[in-house]
């Protein structure tokens, strides 16, 4: 694999690069084109329903057909362009902005690239399972369960599991991002400090990192319903639903809560990127700093942290009482105020400036106009009395489609921004700007008209005559949006060879490293080690690094921000790989970084083949049965040969690690999954809670649970996981004092406490499949009620934890024995960390399960 | 309810037509909403053009160049100057938005509960979604798939599904609510007008969301009288073949 000169990477021209790269252009250049491509996707969706729309009635493509169209369309514009698109610009731009070769772990970027190309071909496949999905991209309960998904509903399931998928890229995505910008920042960049782009990108990923969590357990929940039979979603007092007569009131609620728990901090994910490209724009073509850019950041902050607790104002209507709403209507106003602040800063950046109408100023210009009128129709919003009005209706389509594609607008004007860098080449500018006019008039036309026609329901094909005018004006302006990306299309691949040479740096006033660097940059990014340690950009060569961290010279590398750097620093660089489950290949001092990889293809490939068989195993097919066993054994295989390839991302030998800087690498990547993971339980645990609430909370174990659901199993389930935690604690010991025996029998019996959990618990379940009494004549299984359902899910998703654990401490014994960890515990720890927190886990889920 | 039934047979008290509609309350605020809205939308984008345009670039020598600090390659991101104009204009733009909905906020606590008149009688309807049409039921069991209302009296809906998450709207009159299988939800309207009006669902349910459609009728008081005498709460067959002619026609 290792290629001394190219470090195993072929040329860009040869095909085969693209599969194998980890690079973070190559991917960034990867997620953008992908990108594009689901946006011809789902806008060729919109202009189909937008031609439906020209006049009342379904004529062109049938009643579910117009529900697939819109459904689809909204699923791909949200979830596979615009944030992919916007990741595709912090692949590429974030890394050359904060000063670091490549992103914190190459391999999982590649992955999270893969995931989401692989989770999107799914998607696409689910078009040719009888129909897809249907229920709305908001995908409401009970609508979204088999029970009202006409036909088998197969592509429905699909649609989920691709978007489980999706969730996981995007969650790998930022434990990668978020590690590399709290580990790999240029010495003397503070957080505050890294340009405003990767500042925003850094606060996305913080978002995502929750709130995919939160849609992760939505799904989960959904996928379960559907594959496996569980009825959390499902609601019926009629016996013909559930397998008892039993009902759930709460489904349809907790499908609303756990989706805009999601769904509202994805609004701010996915506007971030925009907004970070917009005040970087604005400053280049300003000639400005970004006025306020202090605040500007607190503002970009406050709506991070408050966009967790405005999600309640989508459900005015569903029943909450007065104290809620107004708690509600307050957040989210106070959410609101932050963006007048943004939009008046980047307002007065102009001022005083040297405005130049380039293309990727037109569209960031034109992006903060459609935003203001977006904001301003938001107020209305905001008022719960106009709001209870407005509810299903095109004011709402109106709003969000002139928020959520202004941001689209500021990352096309990226596009444009970025374009000679990526490829070394113009743009024609001339084009551009037709391109721009044509866009914006076609947008206008578009989305105006929805404020007027507002009256018309959402989702609907029979709408009032007397507003067709309006529709017809918005089909059109449809047509006009999409014929001006043809212009860019157009202008973009006719560039790539007949541009004009792009240089270094094409923009008068561009302050940022990207520009610094030649165009594309070279694979690892900068002639030397960068550096603003002395107020502006330079770079180190390799004598100036080796004299700063050779010998006890540790204070050469302390932090601007005044924490000290230890001794620490320098030396845990040397063994750092980006190995997820075996974390501590040892590397022979300076080795050239990795730089391609085929195991994340591979994963994605399988996980794409096990994911399709599982969206049919439910029909009993013997091929979806054998799809879903041949991709999860490919998957499997896949991830254990990238366990066992090396592959070597070096940190940086001197870098701004504030607050981290005794955190390693993997470590900290370790915490911000966990973090993510604790989130993902929380959500499970928090379902739990609110159908049993709903449901009432003390006739629940009245009239839903067996007798025969005793509290010792999981007492002494219990017992065998704390005993197991501590076993991990005796083989870290037995590591650092360098005992071979004592490592490997300790590891082995964390190991063996483990499997006696698991047989444990899988006797327990049999027990209580095929109980026969007077209540539950036929077992209490995972479709017998709510609570049997919330048992096994909840406690499933627990020992799926403890079963990947056990995979991962199976390869450790066995490593163990042949001498690995040794003097150096560091990978034991990480193992402990998961470890313990899914024992941590278990000390909730006993009580809540168990006892109460 | 059900107590005052015969009551509502012999000569019912009315409010009389001075309570405030929903519908007032909404267009009253929407109204204000919009002139202020455009108002300040118009002020803003003008604002933004204006400075775009005053600061284009022109040929020759850099203006401004001894008043502010052009950024260089390289330099570590910092702020502008011009932070304090940033603030008051975020000062007058939040004032605007808190005054705006606060103001709205007087206005909820009316929505919310509805007025209580004194002597007035309120009518309770529930309503039951399904997948795809509504049925009403009156306090005496009858049930119907046209909603038919009295002018001049307040009426509270009782707002459940029983099937799939609907949503219950009537446009003209400006009363929404959620139709949530498991909960119920509760909303109030009331009209002067006599007439024909629509409600609709606001809220995806399946194939046939876009004709899940009922007539809304206000009568004059003795015409309703009339019509609720001859109803029987017993006998409600007739309504489910509506409804079932309604749940049959789109697919």
């Amino acid at each position: 694999m290792s290629d001394a000169h190219d470090h195993g990477l072929p040329p860009k021209s040869s095909v085969s690069r693209w599969f194998l790269t980890t690079n973070h252009k190559d991917i960034g250049v990867l997620y953008l084109i992908t990108a594009l491509f689901f946006l011809v996707f789902g806008g060729l969706l919109a202009l189909l329903f937008r031609l439906e729309l020209i006049t009342p009635g379904a004529d062109l493509l049938g009643s579910l057909g117009y529900n697939q169209a819109v459904s689809t369309h909204g699923l791909l514009m949200v979830f596979w362009f615009i944030s992919p698109f916007a990741f595709g610009f912090a692949n590429y731009v974030v890394p050359l902005q904060i000063g670091a070769d490549d992103l914190a772990f190459p391999r999982l970027n590649a992955l999270s690239y893969w995931l989401y190309l692989f989770s999107g071909v799914l998607m696409g496949v689910s078009f040719f399972q009888g129909t897809t999905f249907a229920g709305g991209w908001t995908m409401y309960a009970p609508l979204n369960t088999p029970a009202y998904i006409p036909g088998e509903g197969l592509g429905a399931t699909s649609v989920v599991l691709a978007l489980i998928m999706f969730t996981a890229a995007v969650t790998l995505g930022s434990v990668n991002f978020l590690t590399t910008m709290y580990r790999m920042r240029a010495e003397g960049l503070r957080m505050r400090d890294i340009p405003i782009f990767s500042l925003s990108i850094n606060l996305t990923v913080w978002m995502m990192l929750f709130a995919f969590a939160a849609l992760l357990a939505a799904l989960m929940i959904l996928a379960s319903d559907h594959i496996l039979g569980t009825t959390y979603f499902q609601f019926a007092n009629d016996g013909s639903t559930l397998a008892t007569d039993a009902d759930n009131p709460g489904a349809s609620l907790l499908w609303a809560h756990l989706f805009w728990f999601f769904g509202h901090p994805e609004v701010y994910i996915v506007f971030f990127p925009a907004l970070g490209v917009m005040a970087e724009c604005f400053q280049t073509f300003t000639g400005r700093r970004l006025v306020g850019r202090k605040w500007f950041i607190i503002s970009m902050v406050l709506v991070a942290i408050q966009s967790f607790v405005v999600w309640m104002h989508h459900m005015f209507l569903t029943g909450i009482n007065l104290p809620i709403k107004t708690i509600f209507m307050a957040t989210t106003i106070g959410i609101s105020l932050p963006f007048d602040l943004m939009v008046f800063s980047l307002i007065y950046t102009m001022a005083k400036g040297r405005v130049r109408f380039t293309t990727p100023f037109l569209f960031s210009l034109g992006a903060l106009i459609l935003f203001i009128v977006g904001g301003i129709t938001g107020v209305f919003l905001g008022a719960i009395v106009l709001d209870y009005q407005f509810r299903g209706t095109y004011w709402v389509v109106a709003h969000f489609h002139y928020v959520m594609v202004s941001g689209a607008t500021a990352l096309f004007g990226g596009l444009y921004y970025w374009y000679p860098k990526i490829t070394g080449k113009m743009y024609d500018e001339t084009l551009g700007k037709i391109h721009f006019a044509v866009y914006f008039v076609g947008f206008n036309l578009l989305y105006f008209p929805m404020f007027v026609a507002w009256e018309t329901p959402r989702r609907v094909f029979e709408y009032s005559r007397d507003l067709q005018i309006w529709h017809s004006m918005a089909t059109v302006g449809g047509f006009i949006l999409g014929a001006s990306m043809l212009i860019m299309f157009y202008n973009l691949f006719v560039s790539l060879w007949r541009g004009e040479d792009a240089g270094d740096n094409p923009w008068d006033y561009a302050t940022t490293a990207e520009w610094a660097v030649s165009s594309p940059p070279p694979l690892e990014n900068f002639p030397g080690v960068p550096t603003y340690a002395d107020g502006s950009l330079s770079f180190m060569d390799d004598a100036e690094v080796a004299r700063r961290t050779s010998g006890s010279g540790g204070s050469g590398v302390a932090a601007d921000g005044g924490t000290a750097a230890d001794g620490g620093t320098a030396s845990v660089t040397t063994a750092a790989t980006a190995t997820p489950a075996s974390p501590a290949h040892e590397t022979a001092g300076e080795e050239h970084a990795s730089h391609a990889s085929f195991w994340p293809f591979l994963v994605s490939l399988g996980g794409f083949v096990a994911f399709l068989g599982l969206s049919g195993v439910r029909t009993g097919s013997v091929v979806y049965v054998s799809m879903a066993a041949v991709g999860g054994l490919a998957t499997f295989g896949a991830l254990f040969g990238m366990t066992r390839e090396p592959f070597h991302a070096p940190e940086m030998p001197i870098a701004e690690r504030w607050p981290f800087d005794s955190v390693e690498k993997m470590k900290l990547g370790m915490w911000t999954f966990l973090a993510s993971d604790i989130v993902l339980f929380g959500a499970f645990i928090g379902s739990y809670a609110f159908v049993r609430v709903a449901y009432g909370w003390s006739e629940w174990h009245h009239d839903l649970i067996p007798a025969e659901h005793v509290t010792m199993p999981g007492l002494i389930n219990t017992y065998l996981l704390l005993t197991s935690s501590f076993l991990v604690v005796l083989a870290m010991v037995a590591a650092e004092r360098e005992s071979k025996k004592g490592t490997t029998a300790a590891l082995a019996g964390t190991f063996a406490l483990g499997v006696g959990f698991l047989v444990n618990k899988g006797l327990e379940w049999q027990h209580l499949f095929h109980i026969h009494t007077e209540m539950f004549p036929n077992g209490w299984n995972l479709s017998t009620n709510i609570a049997s359902s919330t048992f096994y899910l909840t406690t499933g998703l627990h020992g799926a934890h403890v079963t990947i654990g056990l995979v991962i401490c199976a390869y450790m014994t066995y490593r163990a024995w042949n001498g690995a960890y040794q003097g150096d515990d560091r990978a034991i720890e990480y193992f402990g960390l998961y470890w313990h927190f899914v024992d941590i886990v278990w000390l909730f889920l006993f009580p809540l399960f168990y006892i109460l | 309810m059900g107590h005052l039934v015969p009551h509502a047979v012999v000569g019912v008290p009315l409010h009389g037509g001075d309570v405030r509609a929903p519908a007032d309350v909404f267009n009253s605020i929407f109204e204000v909403f919009l002139v202020l809205g455009t108002a300040v939308g118009v002020l803003v984008v003008t604002y933004t053009l204006y400075h775009a345009i005053k600061y284009r670039e022109t040929a020759g020598e850099d203006p401004y160049a001894d008043k502010v600090e052009r950024p260089s390659m390289g330099e570590m991101p910092t702020g502008g100057s011009g932070g304090r104009k940033v603030f008051y204009s975020f000062g007058i733009s939040a004032i605007i938005v808190v005054s705006l909905i606060a103001w709205t906020y007087s206005s909820l606590a009316y929505v919310e509960d509805g007025p209580t008149i004194e002597g007035e009688e309120d009518i309770t309807v529930q309503v039951e979604g399904f997948r795809f049409g509504w049925a009403f039921i009156y306090p005496n069991g009858h049930e119907t798939s046209t909603l038919k209302v009295p002018r001049n009296r307040v009426v509270r809906l009782e707002v459940t599904s029983r099937d799939v998450f609907h949503n219950f709207g009537i446009p003209e009159l400006r009363v929404k609510t959620d139709a949530i299988p498991g909960q119920t939800t509760d909303a109030w309207f009331t009209t002067s007008e006599t007439g024909t009006y629509q409600a609709k669902c606001y809220e995806l349910c399946g194939s046939g969301h876009s004709v899940m459609v009922s007539p809304v009728e206000v009568l004059p008081q003795d015409e309703y009288q009339s019509w609720y005498a001859g109803t029987n709460g017993t006998e409600n067959g007739s309504s489910n073949q509506t409804a079932a002619s309604v749940g049959g026609a789109p697919a």
